[in-house]
Protein backbone atom coordinates (compact mmCIF):
# COMPACT_ATOMS: atom_id res chain seq x y z
CA UNK A 1 0.00 0.00 0.00
CA UNK A 2 2.76 2.24 1.11
CA UNK A 3 4.50 1.46 -2.13
CA UNK A 4 7.99 0.49 -0.48
CA UNK A 5 9.64 -2.88 0.54
CA UNK A 6 8.81 -3.98 4.23
CA UNK A 7 12.68 -3.28 5.62
CA UNK A 8 12.05 0.09 4.81
CA UNK A 9 8.64 1.11 6.96
CA UNK A 10 9.23 -1.21 9.99
CA UNK A 11 10.42 0.84 12.63
CA UNK A 12 9.71 4.32 10.91
CA UNK A 13 6.88 7.13 12.30
CA UNK A 14 3.48 6.73 10.11
CA UNK A 15 4.15 10.65 9.79
CA UNK A 16 7.18 9.67 7.49
CA UNK A 17 4.63 8.28 4.65
CA UNK A 18 1.75 10.54 4.79
CA UNK A 19 1.57 13.80 2.60
CA UNK A 20 1.90 16.72 5.33
CA UNK A 21 -1.53 17.66 5.13
CA UNK A 22 -2.84 14.77 6.51
CA UNK A 23 -0.36 14.18 9.40
CA UNK A 24 -2.69 16.77 11.40
CA UNK A 25 -6.07 14.14 11.04
CA UNK A 26 -4.34 11.27 11.48
CA UNK A 27 -2.51 12.66 14.89
CA UNK A 28 -6.49 13.56 16.19
CA UNK A 29 -7.53 10.19 15.44
CA UNK A 30 -4.53 8.99 17.24
CA UNK A 31 -5.75 10.95 20.35
CA UNK A 32 -9.17 9.89 20.00
CA UNK A 33 -8.22 6.34 20.33
CA UNK A 34 -5.89 6.66 23.18
CA UNK A 35 -8.73 8.19 24.70
CA UNK A 36 -10.19 4.71 24.70
CA UNK A 37 -12.37 4.15 21.96
CA UNK A 38 -12.33 2.82 18.22
CA UNK A 39 -12.38 5.14 15.39
CA UNK A 40 -13.14 4.68 11.91
CA UNK A 41 -12.85 7.07 9.25
CA UNK A 42 -12.25 7.21 5.31
CA UNK A 43 -9.67 9.57 3.42
CA UNK A 44 -8.39 9.87 0.17
CA UNK A 45 -4.20 10.11 0.29
CA UNK A 46 -1.51 9.47 -2.21
CA UNK A 47 1.38 8.09 -1.02
CA UNK A 48 4.85 8.68 -2.60
CA UNK A 49 5.35 6.88 -5.55
CA UNK A 50 2.02 5.51 -5.29
CA UNK A 51 -1.53 6.06 -6.91
CA UNK A 52 -4.37 7.81 -5.54
CA UNK A 53 -6.40 5.15 -3.00
CA UNK A 54 -9.35 5.78 -0.47
CA UNK A 55 -8.68 4.20 2.38
CA UNK A 56 -10.84 3.37 5.48
CA UNK A 57 -9.27 3.83 8.62
CA UNK A 58 -10.03 2.18 12.15
CA UNK A 59 -7.70 2.87 14.82
CA UNK A 60 -8.40 0.71 17.95
CA UNK A 61 -7.04 1.05 21.47
CA UNK A 62 -5.10 -2.09 22.67
CA UNK A 63 -6.07 -1.97 26.58
CA UNK A 64 -4.14 -4.16 29.17
CA UNK A 65 -5.00 -4.30 32.46
CA UNK A 66 -7.14 -1.08 32.45
CA UNK A 67 -4.10 0.51 30.83
CA UNK A 68 -4.22 1.51 26.91
CA UNK A 69 -0.98 0.48 26.00
CA UNK A 70 -0.99 1.22 22.54
CA UNK A 71 -3.51 1.72 19.04
CA UNK A 72 -4.01 -1.19 16.32
CA UNK A 73 -4.47 0.81 13.03
CA UNK A 74 -5.86 -1.28 10.36
CA UNK A 75 -6.48 0.13 6.85
CA UNK A 76 -8.17 -0.76 4.05
CA UNK A 77 -8.23 0.32 0.00
CA UNK A 78 -11.66 0.74 -0.59
CA UNK A 79 -10.86 2.71 -3.13
CA UNK A 80 -12.61 0.52 -5.53
CA UNK A 81 -15.59 0.65 -3.75
CA UNK A 82 -15.91 4.43 -3.23
CA UNK A 83 -15.48 4.76 -7.52
CA UNK A 84 -18.07 1.95 -8.16
CA UNK A 85 -20.42 4.75 -5.52
CA UNK A 86 -19.80 7.15 -7.02
CA UNK A 87 -20.66 6.21 -10.36
CA UNK A 88 -23.79 5.35 -9.38
CA UNK A 89 -24.35 8.41 -7.88
CA UNK A 90 -23.23 9.91 -11.23
CA UNK A 91 -24.89 8.12 -13.00
CA UNK A 92 -28.63 8.68 -11.39
CA UNK A 93 -28.22 12.15 -11.15
CA UNK A 94 -27.49 12.24 -14.97
CA UNK A 95 -30.27 10.17 -15.59
CA UNK A 96 -32.52 12.65 -13.29
CA UNK A 97 -30.66 15.52 -15.37
CA UNK A 98 -32.11 13.92 -18.66
CA UNK A 99 -35.36 13.26 -17.12
CA UNK A 100 -35.76 16.92 -16.30
CA UNK A 101 -34.04 18.14 -19.33
CA UNK A 102 -36.81 16.18 -21.55
CA UNK A 103 -39.72 18.44 -22.39
CA UNK A 104 -41.96 15.48 -22.34
CA UNK A 105 -43.67 14.40 -18.90
CA UNK A 106 -41.96 10.94 -17.32
CA UNK A 107 -42.95 8.44 -15.24
CA UNK A 108 -41.77 4.95 -15.02
CA UNK A 109 -44.09 2.21 -13.57
CA UNK A 110 -42.53 -1.64 -12.07
CA UNK A 111 -43.96 -4.44 -13.07
CA UNK A 112 -47.28 -3.77 -10.36
CA UNK A 113 -48.14 -0.87 -12.27
CA UNK A 114 -45.92 0.96 -9.32
CA UNK A 115 -44.59 4.79 -10.19
CA UNK A 116 -41.07 4.51 -9.58
CA UNK A 117 -39.82 7.77 -10.69
CA UNK A 118 -41.28 10.99 -12.48
CA UNK A 119 -39.99 14.66 -13.50
CA UNK A 120 -41.54 17.55 -12.67
CA UNK A 121 -43.38 17.70 -15.83
CA UNK A 122 -45.13 15.32 -14.69
CA UNK A 123 -46.20 17.59 -11.24
CA UNK A 124 -47.01 20.59 -13.72
CA UNK A 125 -49.34 19.00 -16.51
CA UNK A 126 -51.19 16.42 -13.57
CA UNK A 127 -51.29 18.95 -11.24
CA UNK A 128 -50.26 16.55 -8.79
CA UNK A 129 -47.55 16.80 -5.93
CA UNK A 130 -44.83 14.66 -6.61
CA UNK A 131 -45.68 12.70 -2.96
CA UNK A 132 -49.20 12.10 -3.87
CA UNK A 133 -47.57 9.98 -7.28
CA UNK A 134 -44.16 8.28 -5.91
CA UNK A 135 -44.80 5.03 -5.15
CA UNK A 136 -48.04 5.22 -5.99
CA UNK A 137 -50.17 2.41 -7.98
CA UNK A 138 -51.57 3.85 -11.56
CA UNK A 139 -55.10 3.63 -10.21
CA UNK A 140 -54.62 5.34 -7.71
CA UNK A 141 -53.09 8.27 -9.25
CA UNK A 142 -55.55 8.09 -12.13
CA UNK A 143 -58.37 7.27 -10.56
CA UNK A 144 -61.29 8.78 -12.69
CA UNK A 145 -63.22 7.90 -15.80
CA UNK A 146 -60.89 7.85 -18.70
CA UNK A 147 -57.85 6.55 -17.38
CA UNK A 148 -58.97 3.00 -18.78
CA UNK A 149 -58.20 4.14 -22.47
CA UNK A 150 -54.57 5.13 -21.44
CA UNK A 151 -54.30 1.96 -19.36
CA UNK A 152 -55.15 -0.33 -22.20
CA UNK A 153 -52.79 0.85 -24.08
CA UNK A 154 -50.45 0.98 -21.84
CA UNK A 155 -51.12 -3.02 -21.12
CA UNK A 156 -51.15 -3.59 -24.76
CA UNK A 157 -47.14 -2.13 -24.37
CA UNK A 158 -46.82 -4.64 -21.92
CA UNK A 159 -47.90 -7.57 -23.67
CA UNK A 160 -46.30 -7.29 -27.38
CA UNK A 161 -43.38 -6.10 -25.71
CA UNK A 162 -43.45 -2.78 -28.26
CA UNK A 163 -43.19 0.90 -27.95
CA UNK A 164 -46.69 2.13 -28.31
CA UNK A 165 -47.69 5.51 -29.38
CA UNK A 166 -51.19 7.42 -28.75
CA UNK A 167 -53.35 10.38 -28.76
CA UNK A 168 -56.06 10.62 -26.06
CA UNK A 169 -58.33 13.12 -24.31
CA UNK A 170 -57.67 13.86 -20.46
CA UNK A 171 -61.13 14.22 -19.51
CA UNK A 172 -60.71 15.60 -16.46
CA UNK A 173 -57.49 18.02 -17.24
CA UNK A 174 -59.66 19.10 -20.63
CA UNK A 175 -56.20 18.38 -22.43
CA UNK A 176 -55.45 16.35 -25.38
CA UNK A 177 -52.36 14.36 -24.54
CA UNK A 178 -49.52 12.52 -27.02
CA UNK A 179 -48.34 9.11 -25.06
CA UNK A 180 -44.93 7.00 -26.06
CA UNK A 181 -45.06 4.35 -23.64
CA UNK A 182 -41.80 2.32 -24.27
CA UNK A 183 -41.63 -1.12 -22.23
CA UNK A 184 -38.56 -3.23 -20.00
CA UNK A 185 -38.51 -5.92 -18.27
CA UNK A 186 -38.70 -3.70 -15.22
CA UNK A 187 -42.12 -2.56 -16.36
CA UNK A 188 -42.86 0.80 -18.23
CA UNK A 189 -41.41 4.49 -19.20
CA UNK A 190 -44.13 6.64 -19.82
CA UNK A 191 -43.65 9.96 -21.74
CA UNK A 192 -46.25 12.22 -23.16
CA UNK A 193 -46.86 16.24 -23.66
CA UNK A 194 -49.94 18.14 -23.77
CA UNK A 195 -50.97 18.55 -27.74
CA UNK A 196 -54.10 19.96 -27.19
CA UNK A 197 -53.34 23.51 -29.07
CA UNK A 198 -52.06 21.58 -32.03
CA UNK A 199 -55.47 19.28 -32.01
CA UNK A 200 -57.30 22.13 -31.80
CA UNK A 201 -55.43 23.87 -34.71
CA UNK A 202 -55.99 20.49 -36.60
CA UNK A 203 -59.89 20.83 -35.79
CA UNK A 204 -60.08 23.80 -36.78
CA UNK A 205 -58.29 23.26 -40.13
CA UNK A 206 -60.46 20.24 -40.71
CA UNK A 207 -63.52 22.36 -40.29
CA UNK A 208 -62.05 24.88 -42.32
CA UNK A 209 -61.56 22.17 -45.23
CA UNK A 210 -64.98 20.99 -44.94
CA UNK A 211 -66.12 24.26 -45.62
CA UNK A 212 -63.77 24.74 -48.99
CA UNK A 213 -64.91 21.36 -49.58
CA UNK A 214 -68.31 21.87 -49.57
CA UNK A 215 -68.40 25.46 -51.00
CA UNK A 216 -66.59 23.96 -53.99
CA UNK A 217 -69.66 21.40 -54.13
CA UNK A 218 -72.07 24.28 -54.23
CA UNK A 219 -69.68 25.86 -56.66
CA UNK A 220 -70.11 22.80 -58.85
CA UNK A 221 -73.67 22.60 -58.51
CA UNK A 222 -74.37 26.27 -59.74
CA UNK A 223 -72.07 25.69 -62.31
CA UNK A 224 -74.64 22.40 -63.48
CA UNK A 225 -77.23 24.39 -62.61
CA UNK A 226 -76.07 27.30 -64.91
CA UNK A 227 -75.19 25.12 -67.86
CA UNK A 228 -77.70 22.68 -68.02
CA UNK A 229 -81.26 24.42 -66.22
CA UNK A 230 -80.59 27.64 -66.80
CA UNK A 231 -79.15 27.39 -70.50
CA UNK A 232 -82.72 24.84 -71.85
CA UNK A 233 -84.81 27.51 -71.80
CA UNK A 234 -82.79 30.25 -72.83
CA UNK A 235 -81.69 27.84 -75.67
CA UNK A 236 -85.54 27.22 -76.48
CA UNK A 237 -85.78 31.57 -76.30
CA UNK A 238 -83.43 32.28 -79.39
CA UNK A 239 -84.44 29.22 -81.34
CA UNK A 240 -88.20 30.50 -81.23
CA UNK A 241 -87.00 33.75 -81.55
CA UNK A 242 -85.26 32.81 -85.11
CA UNK A 243 -88.28 30.98 -86.54
CA UNK A 244 -90.60 34.43 -86.09
CA UNK A 245 -92.20 35.63 -89.39
CA UNK A 246 -91.85 39.58 -88.50
CA UNK A 247 -94.12 41.40 -90.71
CA UNK A 248 -93.49 45.17 -91.26
CA UNK A 249 -89.66 46.75 -90.38
CA UNK A 250 -90.48 47.59 -86.82
CA UNK A 251 -91.45 43.92 -86.02
CA UNK A 252 -88.47 42.79 -87.70
CA UNK A 253 -86.15 45.40 -85.31
CA UNK A 254 -87.91 43.81 -82.23
CA UNK A 255 -87.19 40.22 -83.54
CA UNK A 256 -83.39 41.34 -84.11
CA UNK A 257 -83.07 43.19 -80.39
CA UNK A 258 -84.80 39.85 -79.21
CA UNK A 259 -82.43 37.30 -80.62
CA UNK A 260 -79.37 40.20 -79.94
CA UNK A 261 -80.88 40.33 -76.24
CA UNK A 262 -80.91 36.66 -75.72
CA UNK A 263 -77.29 36.04 -77.31
CA UNK A 264 -75.98 38.65 -74.93
CA UNK A 265 -77.32 36.18 -72.14
CA UNK A 266 -76.43 33.40 -74.12
CA UNK A 267 -72.94 34.93 -74.41
CA UNK A 268 -72.86 35.30 -70.58
CA UNK A 269 -73.89 31.77 -69.47
CA UNK A 270 -71.06 30.90 -71.97
CA UNK A 271 -68.42 32.99 -69.74
CA UNK A 272 -69.82 31.86 -66.16
CA UNK A 273 -69.86 28.45 -67.29
CA UNK A 274 -65.97 28.87 -68.73
CA UNK A 275 -65.08 30.77 -65.25
CA UNK A 276 -66.62 28.71 -62.95
CA UNK A 277 -65.06 25.31 -65.02
CA UNK A 278 -61.37 26.92 -64.76
CA UNK A 279 -60.07 25.59 -62.00
CA UNK A 280 -62.21 22.18 -62.56
CA UNK A 281 -61.25 21.26 -65.79
CA UNK A 282 -57.69 22.47 -65.21
CA UNK A 283 -57.15 22.71 -61.62
CA UNK A 284 -56.51 19.51 -59.52
CA UNK A 285 -57.82 17.07 -61.66
CA UNK A 286 -56.01 18.15 -64.91
CA UNK A 287 -53.69 15.54 -66.66
CA UNK A 288 -49.83 17.80 -66.03
CA UNK A 289 -46.91 17.02 -67.64
CA UNK A 290 -43.64 18.63 -68.06
CA UNK A 291 -44.28 20.94 -70.43
CA UNK A 292 -41.83 23.08 -72.78
CA UNK A 293 -42.46 26.77 -72.65
CA UNK A 294 -41.03 27.80 -75.87
CA UNK A 295 -42.75 25.86 -77.92
CA UNK A 296 -46.22 27.10 -76.28
CA UNK A 297 -45.43 31.10 -77.04
CA UNK A 298 -44.17 29.42 -80.74
CA UNK A 299 -47.90 27.99 -80.96
CA UNK A 300 -49.68 31.17 -79.33
CA UNK A 301 -47.02 33.28 -81.86
CA UNK A 302 -48.55 31.50 -84.32
CA UNK A 303 -52.20 31.81 -83.51
CA UNK A 304 -52.03 35.77 -82.70
CA UNK A 305 -49.81 36.27 -85.93
CA UNK A 306 -52.16 37.59 -87.86
CA UNK A 307 -53.38 40.47 -85.66
CA UNK A 308 -49.73 41.08 -84.66
CA UNK A 309 -49.26 42.13 -88.29
CA UNK A 310 -51.76 44.17 -88.97
CA UNK A 311 -50.73 45.74 -86.58
CA UNK A 312 -47.31 46.43 -87.19
CA UNK A 313 -45.68 44.86 -84.15
CA UNK A 314 -43.49 42.69 -83.05
CA UNK A 315 -42.75 39.85 -81.14
CA UNK A 316 -39.33 38.50 -79.38
CA UNK A 317 -38.95 35.76 -77.34
CA UNK A 318 -36.04 35.25 -74.85
CA UNK A 319 -35.77 32.26 -73.04
CA UNK A 320 -33.72 29.06 -73.10
CA UNK A 321 -34.87 26.13 -74.98
CA UNK A 322 -35.20 23.98 -72.39
CA UNK A 323 -36.96 25.84 -69.99
CA UNK A 324 -40.28 23.79 -68.93
CA UNK A 325 -42.91 24.24 -66.87
CA UNK A 326 -45.26 21.62 -65.08
CA UNK A 327 -48.74 22.12 -66.03
CA UNK A 328 -51.14 21.57 -68.90
CA UNK A 329 -50.40 22.78 -72.26
CA UNK A 330 -53.86 24.18 -72.08
CA UNK A 331 -53.49 26.50 -68.93
CA UNK A 332 -49.91 27.50 -70.13
CA UNK A 333 -51.77 28.29 -74.07
CA UNK A 334 -54.72 30.28 -72.30
CA UNK A 335 -52.03 32.21 -70.13
CA UNK A 336 -49.70 33.68 -73.00
CA UNK A 337 -52.91 33.61 -75.36
CA UNK A 338 -54.15 35.92 -73.30
CA UNK A 339 -51.70 38.55 -72.09
CA UNK A 340 -50.50 38.58 -75.96
CA UNK A 341 -54.13 39.53 -77.40
CA UNK A 342 -54.35 42.05 -74.51
CA UNK A 343 -50.98 43.73 -75.56
CA UNK A 344 -52.19 43.82 -79.36
CA UNK A 345 -55.41 45.23 -78.36
CA UNK A 346 -53.91 48.10 -76.20
CA UNK A 347 -51.28 48.87 -77.84
CA UNK A 348 -50.20 52.73 -78.13
CA UNK A 349 -51.65 53.81 -81.91
CA UNK A 350 -48.91 56.63 -82.20
CA UNK A 351 -45.40 53.86 -82.59
CA UNK A 352 -44.94 50.11 -83.66
CA UNK A 353 -45.72 47.10 -80.94
CA UNK A 354 -43.25 45.78 -79.43
CA UNK A 355 -43.74 43.03 -76.97
CA UNK A 356 -40.75 41.04 -75.45
CA UNK A 357 -41.03 38.02 -73.43
CA UNK A 358 -38.50 36.36 -70.91
CA UNK A 359 -38.21 33.55 -69.36
CA UNK A 360 -35.23 31.66 -67.46
CA UNK A 361 -35.02 29.40 -64.72
CA UNK A 362 -35.08 30.11 -60.42
CA UNK A 363 -32.32 28.30 -59.49
CA UNK A 364 -34.44 27.24 -56.05
CA UNK A 365 -37.12 25.86 -58.71
CA UNK A 366 -39.83 26.91 -60.94
CA UNK A 367 -39.65 29.89 -63.77
CA UNK A 368 -39.62 33.06 -64.26
CA UNK A 369 -41.41 34.87 -67.00
CA UNK A 370 -41.88 38.58 -67.69
CA UNK A 371 -44.03 39.49 -70.82
CA UNK A 372 -43.19 43.80 -71.53
CA UNK A 373 -44.96 45.68 -74.53
CA UNK A 374 -44.20 49.44 -74.97
CA UNK A 375 -48.39 50.11 -75.37
CA UNK A 376 -50.70 52.39 -73.78
CA UNK A 377 -50.26 50.99 -70.39
CA UNK A 378 -52.76 51.93 -67.53
CA UNK A 379 -52.44 53.95 -64.30
CA UNK A 380 -51.38 51.06 -62.16
CA UNK A 381 -52.02 52.72 -58.96
CA UNK A 382 -55.69 53.29 -59.64
CA UNK A 383 -56.59 49.47 -60.77
CA UNK A 384 -54.46 48.58 -57.56
CA UNK A 385 -56.06 45.25 -56.34
CA UNK A 386 -58.61 45.16 -59.40
CA UNK A 387 -56.43 44.24 -62.20
CA UNK A 388 -56.70 40.52 -62.04
CA UNK A 389 -61.05 40.72 -60.82
CA UNK A 390 -63.58 39.56 -63.04
CA UNK A 391 -65.51 42.15 -65.60
CA UNK A 392 -62.78 44.91 -64.69
CA UNK A 393 -61.72 47.34 -67.41
CA UNK A 394 -59.31 49.59 -67.40
CA UNK A 395 -59.55 50.76 -71.02
CA UNK A 396 -62.64 52.62 -72.37
CA UNK A 397 -61.56 51.40 -76.06
CA UNK A 398 -61.47 49.21 -77.91
CA UNK A 399 -64.36 47.00 -76.19
CA UNK A 400 -63.38 43.88 -74.03
CA UNK A 401 -64.97 41.97 -71.43
CA UNK A 402 -62.87 42.13 -68.61
CA UNK A 403 -62.15 38.95 -68.11
CA UNK A 404 -58.93 38.02 -69.78
CA UNK A 405 -56.78 38.83 -67.50
CA UNK A 406 -58.93 37.28 -64.79
CA UNK A 407 -58.03 34.18 -66.99
CA UNK A 408 -55.08 34.79 -66.87
CA UNK A 409 -54.65 35.06 -62.99
CA UNK A 410 -56.63 31.78 -62.62
CA UNK A 411 -55.08 29.85 -64.62
CA UNK A 412 -51.72 30.63 -63.03
CA UNK A 413 -53.21 30.34 -59.51
CA UNK A 414 -54.13 26.67 -60.70
CA UNK A 415 -50.70 26.00 -61.50
CA UNK A 416 -49.40 27.17 -58.64
CA UNK A 417 -48.17 30.11 -59.48
CA UNK A 418 -48.45 33.77 -59.03
CA UNK A 419 -47.97 36.81 -61.11
CA UNK A 420 -47.85 41.14 -60.80
CA UNK A 421 -48.01 43.45 -63.09
CA UNK A 422 -46.47 46.58 -63.44
CA UNK A 423 -47.68 49.46 -66.10
CA UNK A 424 -47.69 53.28 -66.72
CA UNK A 425 -49.94 55.24 -68.78
CA UNK A 426 -48.19 55.86 -72.37
CA UNK A 427 -45.32 54.23 -71.93
CA UNK A 428 -46.33 50.22 -71.28
CA UNK A 429 -46.95 47.58 -69.35
CA UNK A 430 -44.84 44.36 -67.80
CA UNK A 431 -46.38 40.97 -66.42
CA UNK A 432 -43.95 39.07 -64.20
CA UNK A 433 -44.83 35.66 -63.40
CA UNK A 434 -43.75 32.96 -61.23
CA UNK A 435 -44.29 29.52 -62.67
CA UNK A 436 -43.73 26.38 -60.30
CA UNK B 1 -84.65 10.91 -93.25
CA UNK B 2 -86.19 8.66 -90.16
CA UNK B 3 -85.27 10.28 -87.17
CA UNK B 4 -85.88 9.85 -83.44
CA UNK B 5 -85.93 12.53 -81.50
CA UNK B 6 -85.74 11.91 -77.61
CA UNK B 7 -86.03 14.99 -75.38
CA UNK B 8 -88.66 15.70 -72.33
CA UNK B 9 -88.84 19.19 -73.05
CA UNK B 10 -91.57 20.26 -74.86
CA UNK B 11 -90.80 23.22 -76.26
CA UNK B 12 -87.33 21.76 -77.27
CA UNK B 13 -88.83 19.69 -78.88
CA UNK B 14 -91.85 21.59 -80.60
CA UNK B 15 -88.82 24.05 -82.22
CA UNK B 16 -86.75 21.21 -83.17
CA UNK B 17 -90.02 19.38 -84.73
CA UNK B 18 -91.11 23.17 -86.60
CA UNK B 19 -87.59 23.53 -88.50
CA UNK B 20 -87.62 19.71 -89.34
CA UNK B 21 -90.80 20.35 -91.18
CA UNK B 22 -89.39 23.72 -92.22
CA UNK B 23 -86.34 22.02 -93.96
CA UNK B 24 -88.31 19.11 -95.55
CA UNK B 25 -87.56 16.35 -93.08
CA UNK B 26 -90.98 16.92 -90.88
CA UNK B 27 -92.23 13.47 -92.42
CA UNK B 28 -89.43 11.02 -90.68
CA UNK B 29 -89.39 12.55 -87.53
CA UNK B 30 -90.83 10.77 -84.12
CA UNK B 31 -90.30 12.94 -81.17
CA UNK B 32 -89.94 11.31 -77.71
CA UNK B 33 -90.27 13.16 -74.60
CA UNK B 34 -90.27 9.82 -72.61
CA UNK B 35 -85.98 8.13 -73.10
CA UNK B 36 -87.65 4.87 -71.62
CA UNK B 37 -90.40 4.71 -74.82
CA UNK B 38 -88.04 6.06 -77.13
CA UNK B 39 -85.72 3.24 -75.97
CA UNK B 40 -87.85 0.65 -76.04
CA UNK B 41 -88.74 1.76 -80.03
CA UNK B 42 -84.80 1.90 -80.74
CA UNK B 43 -84.87 -1.92 -79.47
CA UNK B 44 -87.80 -2.93 -81.18
CA UNK B 45 -86.61 -1.46 -84.48
CA UNK B 46 -83.44 -3.18 -83.76
CA UNK B 47 -84.92 -6.49 -83.66
CA UNK B 48 -86.87 -5.88 -86.61
CA UNK B 49 -83.85 -4.60 -88.34
CA UNK B 50 -84.77 -1.16 -89.20
CA UNK B 51 -83.16 0.98 -87.68
CA UNK B 52 -83.20 4.73 -87.96
CA UNK B 53 -81.11 6.98 -89.53
CA UNK B 54 -80.59 9.69 -86.84
CA UNK B 55 -81.33 9.74 -83.21
CA UNK B 56 -81.64 13.08 -81.71
CA UNK B 57 -80.70 12.63 -77.68
CA UNK B 58 -80.77 15.04 -75.40
CA UNK B 59 -78.66 14.54 -72.25
CA UNK B 60 -80.55 15.93 -69.57
CA UNK B 61 -83.78 13.80 -68.72
CA UNK B 62 -84.83 11.81 -65.43
CA UNK B 63 -85.27 8.76 -64.74
CA UNK B 64 -83.02 7.33 -67.87
CA UNK B 65 -80.55 10.44 -69.11
CA UNK B 66 -78.77 10.69 -72.20
CA UNK B 67 -75.78 9.03 -70.60
CA UNK B 68 -77.86 6.17 -69.60
CA UNK B 69 -79.47 5.94 -72.78
CA UNK B 70 -75.89 5.27 -74.45
CA UNK B 71 -75.33 2.57 -72.29
CA UNK B 72 -78.09 0.50 -72.99
CA UNK B 73 -77.53 0.77 -76.78
CA UNK B 74 -73.75 0.15 -76.65
CA UNK B 75 -74.67 -3.78 -76.94
CA UNK B 76 -75.67 -3.58 -80.27
CA UNK B 77 -73.11 -1.48 -81.29
CA UNK B 78 -72.70 -3.49 -84.68
CA UNK B 79 -75.96 -3.50 -85.75
CA UNK B 80 -76.17 0.19 -85.57
CA UNK B 81 -72.59 1.31 -86.40
CA UNK B 82 -72.80 2.50 -90.36
CA UNK B 83 -76.43 2.45 -90.54
CA UNK B 84 -78.00 4.78 -87.38
CA UNK B 85 -75.93 7.94 -86.45
CA UNK B 86 -76.56 9.43 -82.99
CA UNK B 87 -76.04 13.26 -82.63
CA UNK B 88 -76.49 14.66 -78.48
CA UNK B 89 -78.63 17.58 -78.73
CA UNK B 90 -78.30 19.27 -75.75
CA UNK B 91 -78.25 22.60 -73.81
CA UNK B 92 -75.43 21.65 -71.39
CA UNK B 93 -72.41 24.19 -71.93
CA UNK B 94 -70.03 21.85 -69.86
CA UNK B 95 -67.01 20.66 -71.34
CA UNK B 96 -67.06 17.63 -69.65
CA UNK B 97 -70.29 16.57 -71.32
CA UNK B 98 -68.78 17.11 -75.00
CA UNK B 99 -65.53 14.58 -73.38
CA UNK B 100 -67.55 12.18 -72.20
CA UNK B 101 -69.83 11.56 -75.56
CA UNK B 102 -66.45 10.88 -77.31
CA UNK B 103 -66.47 7.43 -75.26
CA UNK B 104 -69.23 6.18 -77.46
CA UNK B 105 -68.38 5.54 -80.88
CA UNK B 106 -72.10 5.76 -82.01
CA UNK B 107 -72.32 9.68 -81.32
CA UNK B 108 -71.06 11.20 -84.09
CA UNK B 109 -71.99 14.76 -83.47
CA UNK B 110 -72.59 17.05 -80.30
CA UNK B 111 -74.60 19.83 -80.42
CA UNK B 112 -75.74 22.89 -78.58
CA UNK B 113 -79.21 24.11 -78.32
CA UNK B 114 -81.04 25.77 -80.17
CA UNK B 115 -80.78 23.76 -83.22
CA UNK B 116 -81.08 25.70 -86.71
CA UNK B 117 -81.84 25.24 -90.13
CA UNK B 118 -78.74 24.96 -91.29
CA UNK B 119 -77.34 22.12 -88.79
CA UNK B 120 -80.36 19.80 -89.74
CA UNK B 121 -79.04 20.23 -93.37
CA UNK B 122 -76.01 19.07 -92.55
CA UNK B 123 -76.96 16.02 -90.59
CA UNK B 124 -79.08 15.36 -93.37
CA UNK B 125 -75.25 15.29 -95.52
CA UNK B 126 -73.54 13.04 -93.69
CA UNK B 127 -76.44 10.33 -93.09
CA UNK B 128 -76.51 10.63 -97.14
CA UNK B 129 -72.58 10.72 -97.38
CA UNK B 130 -72.11 7.64 -94.91
CA UNK B 131 -74.77 5.45 -94.94
CA UNK B 132 -74.05 2.34 -96.79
Amino acid sequence: MLHLPKPGVVGRHINDFLPSHLIPLFKQKLLEAFEGKSVTFDVAVQFRGAVPKVLSVSKVPLIEDGTITGVHVVCRDISELTASHQLIAQQAHTLNTLFESITDAVFLMDNEWRITYLNSEVERLLKLKEEQILGKGYWEVFPETGSEVFYEHFVHAKRVGHAVKFEAYSIPREMWLEVKAYPSSEGLSVYFSDVTPRKETEARQERLAQDLYQHNQDLQEFNYLVSHNLRGPLANALGLARMLHPHGSEQEQVQEHLILSLQQLDGLLHELTTILSVRETHGVVGNRTVVPLGQVLAQVQHRVRESLCQSGGTLTVLMPDELTVYGTHTQLFNIFRNLLVNAIAYREPQRPLRVVVTGQAIPTGGVHVTVADNGSGFDRARAGADVFKLYKRFHAEPSGRGLGLYFVQAYVTALGGHITVQSQPGIGTEFSLYLP
Amino acid sequence: MRTFLVDDDFISVFLTEKLFQREGFGEGLHSFESPEKALDSVLHAISQESVPDVILLDLNMPVLNGWDFLSALQPYEAQLTGRCFIYILTSSLAPADQVRSEEFPLVIGFIHKPLDGIQVQAIHAYVAEHQG
